[in-house]
């Protein structure tokens, strides 16, 4: 657990430091949206607000969870013989969820000086919104770790993840589609437990797996 | 697969089955039904390349788990194999549905879950081989395609039980629309979809038993 803590801070102290990981998925982030702002004239209905929030939220995550272990490049030798892969997964997992919560809510702010907040349930979206991240974060950080090996990383990110992330994208999607459209607890609960038993799959997975992409 | 491979008998019953079935598929009565007719004799010729793609996808996934767990060449290479197999049916399944669609439904994609969760499966095994391609040791790339394939494969699942909760499916059996279970009085459909199942299955798995032939011959060839 210490070794955990200790990961999750280098990656902290990394990011810190070199500072263009993160504005440069911020500008990412504010960018897209705007440009989604321009294309849409500024009004759009529910639907579309739900439908362009994800697909944003999709495109950053991607783009920001890939460097999770494609950045590791030098230091992979030197954990390899420190700690264990379960280790080094956990705090992959923490990291990247916490990274992708935070851009997330920024991305909310953005989207509701621009495109207005249809949000009334907050408690609602903001735990469907929670268990998606969940479920996108982990997904990818597994996704980066087997493109890691491979030849062309940006584009296997893509290539490997995005057919793989579709049943979390789509309930979540639909789930909080229903909760903006004024749904509540007992009539989407079906549809919340199964994005959470997906997210339970993906990590499971991500721990059995993890090793053999690891060693050698 | 092994078994497969040193087995003659299954490929006598492959033939028999699919003689039999594309005779009777195309020659026995079937039952007239509003909009389908005769275009549901596509049953036996469409449905099970989808339980082959299924099983030739799962017997691939075993083998990845095998070649994980003994690191042996050989059943990195069944795995590959049964793959292509299973994306080759797949595809079949998919052209000749859409196809289908066209008469049935009046257009070749409309948003079906059935429809949808295929293109995803196919999309996933396309992913795999373009991974298999990416790596220049090939140690690692026998072992991070394995990851990839039971990775996605146990993704799969949990996709084709959750998109038909979204949305209403137009195929046979869902959404109020007659499906196989009404014509228990008739039961000529039945009599030659049942073996067309296991005739199709097994072909997959012939095909797949020869190319993973040739594909060790190859390896030898490059070695030597």
């Amino acid at each position: 657990m210490n070794k955990v803590i200790q990961l999750i801070r280098k990656d902290l102290v990394v990011d810190w430091r070199q500072q263009n990981p993160i504005t440069g998925i911020l500008l990412y982030l504010t960018t897209t949206i705007f440009t989604s702002y321009m294309a849409f004239q500024g009004f759009v209905s529910l639907a579309v607000w739900n439908a362009l929030f994800w697909i944003i939220l999709l495109f950053t995550a991607i783009n920001a969870i890939s460097k999770s272990f494609i950045q590791e490049e030098r230091r992979t030798h030197y954990y390899f013989f420190t700690c264990k892969p379960a280790e080094i997964l956990s705090a992959k997992l923490i990291y990247s969820f916490v990274y992708l919560m935070s851009v997330t809510i920024l991305s909310i702010l953005i989207f509701s000086i621009l495109f207005g907040n249809p949000i009334t349930n907050y408690l609602l979206f903001l735990s469907n919104m929670a268990l998606g991240v969940l479920g996108l974060s982990s997904a990818f950080t597994m996704v980066s770790a087997i493109a890691f090996r491979s030849n062309n990383r940006s584009i296997m990110m893509a290539v490997l993840g995005f057919p793989i992330i579709f049943p979390v994208l789509i309930l979540s999607i639909n789930n909080s589609f229903q909760i903006l459209d004024g749904f509540v607890w007992i009539q989407i609960r079906g549809n919340v437990l199964a994005l959470l038993s997906v997210d339970v799959i993906i990590i499971a997975l991500s721990y059995i797996l993890f090793p053999f992409t690891w060693k050698g | 697969m092994g078994y497969l491979l040193k087995t003659n008998w299954w490929k006598w019953a492959c033939i028999v089955i699919l003689i039999y079935t594309v005779v009777a598929g195309l020659l026995f009565p079937v039952p007239r039904l509003h909009i389908l007719n005769e275009t549901i004799r596509v049953l036996h010729f469409h449905v099970p390349m989808w339980f082959g793609m299924i099983l030739l996808f799962l017997a691939s996934v075993i083998h990845a788990i095998k070649y994980l767990r003994s690191g042996k060449s050989l059943s990195d290479t069944y795995s590959n194999q049964l793959a292509s197999v299973g994306l080759a049916f797949g595809i079949w399944g998919i052209l000749s549905g859409m196809l289908w669609a066209k008469f049935a439904w009046g257009e070749y994609w409309s948003n079906d879950p059935k429809q949808n969760g295929a293109a995803i499966s196919l999309l996933i095994y396309l992913a795999y081989f373009v991974l298999r391609r990416s790596f220049q040791d090939e140690e690692q790339k026998k072992r991070i395609s394995a990851v990839y394939n039971i990775f996605a494969f146990i993704l799969m699942i949990p996709l084709l039980f959750i998109l038909p909760r979204l949305t209403d499916s137009l195929h046979p059996g869902n959404g109020g629309n007659p499906a196989l279970s009404i014509y228990d009085s008739d039961s000529n459909l039945r009599m030659v979809f049942y073996p067309a199942v296991i005739g199709w299955t097994l072909l997959g798995f012939w095909i797949a038993t020869i190319s993973a032939r040739i594909s060790l011959l190859k390896q030898k060839f490059d070695d030597a």
